[in-house]
Parts: structure tokens; C-alpha cells; sequence
């Protein structure tokens, strides 16, 4: 099993800009002492809980206590607090599930106490002209009927990528529990008798991102694809889909509030009055009716328009083996593979330490290349230089990644920087052939483009390709001198996503892509 | 052994000074003389000691409080130096802790509560009709070795006549605990179902160990990752996620009817052989023992537990009367077996190997 790495850059944090009430409370009597001066907790949080902002501004009308929270994929925040990178830098932590935190030791010592917060279960939401064609009833879909329809070619979709984000790997163990007819919490055993099924699932995957934000963004501007696997709360905030619960189970998300071990008493009095906060009637009211998640007090009913019917739970794996070897397979075995052109800006401006980093950036991300994975470096300066392709194959992978660090190892600067001639040679290269592969272009550059084509000649070259090779997108790295919106336009007109090795590190930038490949 | 207590127990320290605080404040405003008095308590005690009502009601008796949460388990590796006493939720914790800090038997042991399953009017109809429960209204009584035999066979839910009604029972038959190895009530859960397996004596020795231990992990290992607090199993449940059957503390659901809440077609469960926690108290200085004393004695603070939906030890009036609009959910006088709990250190060996570590 290879090794998982993680996204170390230190992702934004969000702060929640909002006039500090300080309200007193309702307990306490006058004439005290000490006075209660207002905390601002600093959250570790999945990346779904950035609609908390009206519930938390809420809270900290009521209680004084101000929210900072640090987004981040709920598997890199296990990470990070597995390596007890936590400490001193947050206060709480706040994942959309402590499941996957459970089976890691050293990250569940972390935790001191956790209290669920809302709940949101994995759905499937499907256009409903579509529903309409597979003439089902929204209540009595299973697993089993879309799978069916997904291997009749009647069921296309996307859904994010189970190692970055708690979406994509609480409907990777839905999907998996439903599909090998698990009857009890999933095996090594159940997983691999699942793999020939879970393959033919698989193909139905349209669509791969590293955040529930961007799928939904891709699966706008692709419009053939017919549905999202997410929460139900992601599904039902956009309202042109039928959000579907299979009837048999779902995994869901119970977004506990956890207090951290390395902090004081104080802090974790605070974390506790945050919580008491959030379970209020009023606020779980708040929640339900603007983030469409369920509330976890009885008094208080779900959002209208969401469907009360009980679904099983299906359970969370009890073991990291199982839990790993579940990611590890769909990585190596069940997803489409990744088909990757690095376009890199070897100019003569990378001389010396950037394209140094370059190269540590580069050897170190072949630890995460999967298995069937092809990767094609284009290194270019005035133009491109080579044209290197690589494929790691599942009986050597070794072999494939050993060529890929000896081609990194003989990069050199030269040359000045023709950006738009060399994407269009990656788009010519990449177009000789539609596989069934995730396909994408990374583009790495630490300027302007000083040679070549033009960008009105990029955008002409680009809206005359055919429709086919139009979807695929080109993720430019911000690194260098480069210009922001020379990138940013290349992202926007290729359906891409633009990532900054300036704030953060090169490292960072090309593990973060990993999720969109 | 101490080993899983370790890794706990030094994070388990929750700051819980609220309610103690608010109390000071108010007997100090008043300018009474009182006795503050530290503890750590189990979580489920928390709401408890922060009910205004209660810190009231003990500082009428010259008391504030100041309490710290730690789960049950964790406390024997505890320094109580500075403390007063310590309140866990089981008597095995509260026994071992006495020994070491050799504290005088008896213990004050204010109140109490059974292990209870609870799920719905469906899957409780489903119990019925195959024989593994019996239904009085909105309560029941779950056969235990009933369905200790089912766990055994694997059968599921699709195996039960009548349960094709209803498309969340699916997948195998189970009960819902908390992890054995950190939480008392899925320990406790351990406790009575070895003791059903172990023909309704205690799981004492290493051969009744080994022999239970199969069947104690498949009743574990089946439910894959757990809940590490009777509290978040309970809240899964009330929110709608989650599996049919829970098991959970009676507390957690008279405390909720009595707040006039309730889960729509709810169902409880008594195991016909079942397990009381029983808060017990572990004096460590005068005061300490004075105020657990307190607990089980004073009439407004019985009436309070009784509120929380714990029953005060001795006579059952205060529960009687707390629960008298939910007799439809509560056995108000318990019929069902109380087994004795393993000593502290089986019940370990048991969860341990039951988690499979």
C-alpha cells in the first residue's frame, strides 16, 4: 500500500470579520468580579462548514464567542493532528465526522470531548429530466438501481476525491457497503470482493475534484453530466436537483464540535459554551433553515422540503486497514486513471533556487502518483523543450516513477517564456486520443509570457478545438513573478482552477491539484 | 491492562466550572459562608450539576461546586490531590479508586440508571413478532439471550418476518453501543450480555473470559467505528441518523420526556437482563463524603435528579413522580434482571479483546 501524503499548506483561514458583542450571561447575578471577556477560538474545519457563517455570527451575538476557523479536508486535518501539527495553532477542532479521526491513535489522543452538531447524510442528487427517463420514484431508488443505470450507460456523475474531502469517502463506503452486500461494518474481505462491481461503478465517474465547490462549478459549465454524489446538504442548496437518499443507507456526517487536548481549561470552557450555543432550539433552527443540514435537538424539525423517512446507516469501517485499503484501491484499481500534462516554465528565469524547488516539488509528488497514471512532462522556455511521457504501471510502478524523477533531474533554464505556444502543444499532445481518463493540464510558470503566441491567440486556439478536448482544464500555479490574472484567465477559460505557490508552497500547489486529477 | 486507561485518560479532563462558578457568584453575593468542593464527574452528570435549580439547591446547603468531566474509566488514572471526590458512573471505577485512595466502604451511591435500547415503533413491532421482544405500549422488554442467539447466527434483519415494511431494516441485526475500551455505558453493555452468555453468572475467570470473548466481539466488531459517548449516540438517534437500535443510559430518555421533548414514534427497551449504572460517589476528604451523602438524602436535590431522569437510591418516589407522564415509555419499577458487573479489571480484558486491540 503506498503511503498517503497530505496537503501541508496552511489553507485559508477565514476570519470571521463580525463587531465583538459582549453580551453578559443570563446566569450570572450583578456585581461580580470578574467579568467574562470574550474568546475568538481558532477552528480546524472541513471545508463544508464555510456556510456556517450566519449561524456563527448568530452565536457570537449570543455568547460573545468568536469563531476563526482554518478550512481543510477532513482527512488532511486528521493528518495534521496525527502529527500533532494541531497544537498551539488551534483551539477546536470541527470535521464534518471524527470517523475516519478514530482509527488514527495518535490523532484521537488529540481529542478531549466531541459533541455532534448537525447531521448531513450522502445523497445523490440527479437532474430531474433524468430521474424522469429511469422512471423512478425518488424514495425507492437503491444503490443497486443506480448502479444498474450507471452500467447501462443511463447515469452519468461526479463526486470529489475520497483522499481530500469526507464527501467523496463517505460515498466511497456507501457505495461500497451497498454494493459488496456487506451486511455488518466492511471488511478487507467485503472490499475485495467489491472490486469488480465497484470498477464498473466507477466508470460513471465523470467528474473528479478536490472540493465540493469546484465539482459543482465543473459540473455547471461540463452540462452533460447527469448527477452529484455529495451531502444532502450540498445537493439541496442548489435547487435544479432531485436529491435522492438510497433506500438502502447512507453514511452520515454528524459534524462534531471536539475540544482539543493541548488546550487549556479555558479554552475548552469556551469550546463548550460554543457548543451549548449551537444546540439551542433557536440556533438549530438557524442551521437547519440556512445550511439545509438536520437538526440534532428534538424539538426542533428539519428544514422544509426535507424528506423525515429513516434511511440505515451504514457503518463507518472499524479499522484503518480497511478504511486505507478502501482508499488505496480506489485510487490504484477502481477510478478512471489521471492523465496529466506538466507544462513547466524552465525559462531563464528559474535559474538557481526556483528551479530547485521545482525539482524537490516534483521528485517528492511522485510518491502520490497512482498506479496507471500518465504522466507527460513539457518543460518549455522559448518554446517547448521535450515531450517526456510517462505511465506508472501497476506491475512496475517503480519503473514509471524512476523516469519520471531522472527527466526532473535533468530539467535546466533556458530561454524566455512562451506560456501560450507550449499550452497548445500540451493540447495537442493530450488530443490525439479520447481515453477514458481524468485529463488535465498542470501549467507551472514564474512569469509573464514574453514569446509565442498571444493570449487573444491562446483564447482563438482554445474556442476552436473540438468539444471533446475543450473539457480539459488547465490548473496554472501562481509561483514566481507570475501574473495573477494572465493565470486566473487561463483558468476561467478552460474550466480550471487556479492555485498560489506564492503564499503557499510549490509542494503545496501540486499535492492540492492531486484532488482535481 | 492500565494500558487502555492510559491512552484516556490524560485527555480526558474536560473543563466544567460553569455551573460551580455561577454558584460561587450568587452564595457570594449573598454573603454566605459555604464550602467549596471540587469533583470529577462523568459527563453524564454534567447537566446535572449546571441545572441552576441545582446549584441552587446546594448552595441552600452551604455547598458550590466545581466539577470537571472525565470519562469513568479514565478517573483510576486520575491524581485526585486537590479534589474532593470523584463521581463516576460505574461502581467497578468507583471500587478501584476507593482501594487506592483507601476510602471507607460503603460509598455513597446517590442514584442510578438502567441500560436501556431505544429505537422505533417499526423495528420494536419487528422484535415482537419474531420473538425477540415483548411490547407494552410505547415500552418493552428485549429478550437478551434471544438475541445474543441471533447475534451469534448473523441472521439480519431481512431474515425477521415483517421487517420488509420498512427500508432502513436492512443489514445485520445489532445493537448500537459506544467503544467499549473509553465509554462505560458500551462497556456496561459487555457486562450484561456476558453475563446472559455465561448462563447468568459473572464473567470472573480467564476460561469464562475466553469463552464469552468471541461472542462480545462480534457484538463489537460488526458496528465498525464507534461513538465514544453515550451522549453523541443518543443525539444520532434523536436527529434520525443512525441504526435501529441504541443503547443508551434511561436518563438520557427521562430526561429528555421530562424537558417535554420527545422522538416521534420512540421505543424503549429494558434487556431483560440489563445493567444499572450506578453513580457512586468516592469521597476523598470529609466534605467530599458529606456531599454525596447530600445527594442521596436531600429531598430537593433527589427531586432534581429524579428531573435529570436518574432514580435516587431507596424509596422510588421522586422517579415515580417525575415520570409520571411518560409511563407509556418508562418502567416506572423495574421487573428486568440487574446483573452484577465484572470487577474492573474483566471488564477491561473483555472490551479490549471485544475491540479486537
Amino acid at each position: 500500500m503506498r503511503v498517503r501524503t497530505t496537503v501541508s499548506v496552511a489553507l485559508a483561514t477565514v476570519a470571521a470579520l463580525l463587531s465583538t458583542a459582549c453580551t453578559t450571561e443570563g446566569k450570572q447575578s450583578p456585581g461580580e468580579a470578574t467579568k467574562y471577556i470574550p474568546g475568538t477560538l481558532r477552528v480546524l474545519a472541513s471545508s463544508e462548514l464555510s456556510d456556517m457563517g450566519e449561524v456563527l455570527a448568530k452565536v457570537e451575538k449570543d455568547t460573545g464567542i468568536k469563531v476563526r476557523p482554518t478550512y481543510m479536508g477532513t482527512l488532511d486535518a486528521v493528518d495534521l493532528l496525527a502529527k500533532g501539527k494541531a497544537k498551539d495553532t488551534y483551539d477546536a477542532l470541527w470535521l464534518s465526522s471524527n470517523d475516519y479521526l478514530r482509527l488514527n491513535p495518535d490523532a484521537a489522543k488529540q481529542v478531549v470531548s466531541e459533541t455532534s452538531v448537525m447531521s448531513s447524510p450522502v445523497a445523490i442528487g440527479v437532474k430531474p429530466e433524468t430521474v424522469r427517463e429511469l422512471g423512478w420514484k425518488a424514495e425507492d431508488v437503491t444503490w443497486s438501481d443506480i448502479d444498474a443505470a450507471v452500467e447501462d450507460g443511463k447515469l452519468t456523475y461526479g463526486m470529489t476525491d475520497p483522499s481530500r474531502s469526507n464527501s467523496g469517502f463517505s460515498t466511497l463506503i456507501s457505495v461500497t457497503s451497498a454494493l459488496s452486500g456487506a451486511e455488518s461494518a466492511l471488511t478487507d474481505e467485503d472490499v475485495r470482493k467489491a472490486t469488480p462491481r465497484l470498477k464498473e461503478f466507477f466508470k460513471g465517474q465523470q467528474l473528479t475534484s478536490g472540493s465540493s465547490g469546484w465539482l459543482a462549478e465543473a459540473y455547471d459549465r461540463r452540462g452533460n453530466v447527469d448527477a452529484l454524489l455529495n451531502y444532502e446538504s450540498v445537493l439541496m442548496s442548489r435547487a435544479d436537483l432531485t436529491v435522492i437518499r438510497p433506500r438502502d443507507g447512507v453514511v452520515t456526517a454528524d459534524y462534531p464540535l471536539s475540544s482539543l487536548a493541548s488546550t487549556s481549561k479555558d479554552v475548552r470552557d469556551d469550546v463548550r459554551r460554543l457548543t451549548d450555543a449551537l444546540r439551542t432550539p433557536s440556533i438549530q433552527q438557524t442551521i437547519t433553515n440556512t445550511t439545509l443540514r438536520r437538526p440534532v435537538v428534538a424539538s426542533v424539525a428539519p428544514a422544509r422540503g426535507m424528506d423525515t423517512s429513516r434511511r440505515r446507516e451504514l457503518p463507518f469501517p472499524g479499522t484503518r486497514s480497511v478504511a486505507d485499503g478502501l482508499l488505496d484501491a480506489y485510487d490504484n484499481e477502481l477510478r478512471r486513471p489521471s492523465r496529466t500534462v506538466y507544462v513547466l516554465d524552465t525559462s531563464g528565469s528559474m535559474e538557481g533556487d526556483r528551479l530547485e524547488r521545482l525539482k524537490t516539488a516534483l521528485t517528492d509528488l511522485t510518491s502520490d502518483f497512482r498506479d496507471r497514471e500518465e504522466v507527460t512532462l513539457m518543460p518549455f522556455g522559448s518554446e517547448v523543450k521535450s515531450v517526456r511521457t510517462h505511465v506508472v504501471r501497476p506491475e512496475d510502478p517503480k519503473a514509471g516513477l524512476d523516469g519520471i524523477r531522472a527527466d526532473t533531474r535533468e530539467l535546466s533554464a533556458s530561454g524566455d517564456t512562451a506560456i501560450y505556444t507550449s499550452l497548445e502543444k500540451a493540447y495537442e499532445h493530450l488530443g490525439a486520443a479520447d481515453r477514458d481518463t481524468f485529463t488535465s493540464i498542470v501549467l507551472m510558470t514564474d512569469g509573464e509570457n514574453t514569446t509565442g503566441a498571444s493570449p487573444s491567440e491562446f483564447d482563438d486556439f482554445y474556442r476552436g478545438l473540438p468539444a471533446a478536448h475543450q473539457r480539459i482544464p488547465v490548473f496554472p500555479i501562481l509561483f514566481g513573478d507570475s501574473d495573477r490574472n494572465e493565470l486566473e484567465h487561463i483558468a476561467d477559460l478552460t474550466g480550471g482552477r487556479l492555485f498560489d505557490a506564492q503564499q503557499g508552497s510549490l509542494d503545496g500547489a501540486f499535492e492540492e491539484i492531486r484532488g482535481y486529477q | 491492562m492500565r494500558r487502555i486507561a492510559g491512552i484516556v485518560l490524560a485527555f480526558l479532563l474536560i473543563g466544567g466550572v460553569v455551573a460551580a462558578v455561577v454558584a460561587g457568584r450568587e452564595t457570594e453575593g449573598k454573603g454566605t459562608a459555604t464550602k467549596t468542593v471540587r469533583g470529577v464527574i462523568g459527563s453524564e452528570k454534567a447537566e446535572f450539576f449546571a441545572d441552576p435549580e441545582v446549584v441552587k439547591a446546594l448552595a441552600a446547603e452551604g455547598y458550590t461546586v466545581k466539577t470537571e468531566t472525565s470519562g469513568s474509566w479514565a478517573m483510576e488514572g486520575l491524581d485526585l490531590k486537590g479534589y474532593d471526590f470523584a463521581f463516576p458512573s460505574s461502581k467497578a471505577p468507583a471500587d478501584e479508586l476507593a482501594g487506592k485512595y483507601d476510602v471507607r466502604q460503603p460509598l455513597p451511591r446517590p442514584f442510578y440508571s438502567p441500560l436501556v435500547v431505544v429505537t422505533h415503533k417499526g423495528a420494536a413491532e419487528v422484535l415482537q413478532q419474531n420473538g425477540l421482544a415483548s411490547l407494552d405500549q410505547s415500552r418493552g422488554v428485549l429478550d437478551m439471550a434471544a438475541y445474543l442467539k441471533a447475534a451469534e447466527g448473523d441472521r439480519t434483519w431481512q431474515d425477521l418476518k415483517g421487517a420488509e415494511k420498512y427500508g432502513e431494516l436492512s443489514g445485520l441485526l445489532y445493537i448500537a453501543s459506544t467503544d467499549p475500551t473509553t465509554s462505560n455505558s458500551g462497556a456496561l453493555y459487555l457486562a450484561a450480555a456476558s453475563n446472559v452468555a455465561n448462563k447468568g453468572r459473572v464473567v470472573a475467570s480467564e476460561k469464562e473470559l475466553t469463552d464469552t470473548a468471541p461472542l462480545m466481539h462480534d457484538l463489537i466488531s460488526v458496528q465498525g467505528a464507534q461513538q465514544t459517548s453515550s451522549d453523541a449516540a443518543f443525539r444520532d438517534f434523536v436527529s434520525g441518523v443512525g441504526n435501529p437500535l441504541v443503547l443508551v443510559y434511561e436518563s438520557q430518555v427521562a430526561s429528555l420526556l421530562a424537558q417535554g421533548q420527545s422522538v416521534d414514534d420512540l421505543v424503549v427497551l429494558y434487556p431483560d437482563t440489563t445493567v444499572h449504572s450506578d453513580h457512586t460517589v468516592v469521597p476523598v476528604t470529609d466534605e467530599g463524603r458529606a456531599l454525596g451523602e447530600l445527594l442521596g438524602t436531600d429531598p430537593e436535590l433527589r427531586k432534581l435528579a429524579a428531573r435529570h431522569g436518574f432514580r435516587p437510591q431507596g424509596a422510588a418516589t421522586e422517579f415515580t413522580t417525575a415520570t409520571a407522564q411518560h409511563t407509556t415509555y418508562l418502567m416506572q419499577k423495574l421487573t428486568v434482571r440487574q446483573a452484577p458487573v465484572p470487577t474492573s479489571e474483566v471488564l477491561h480484558e473483555m472490551a479490549r479483546r471485544a475491540r479486537g486491540q
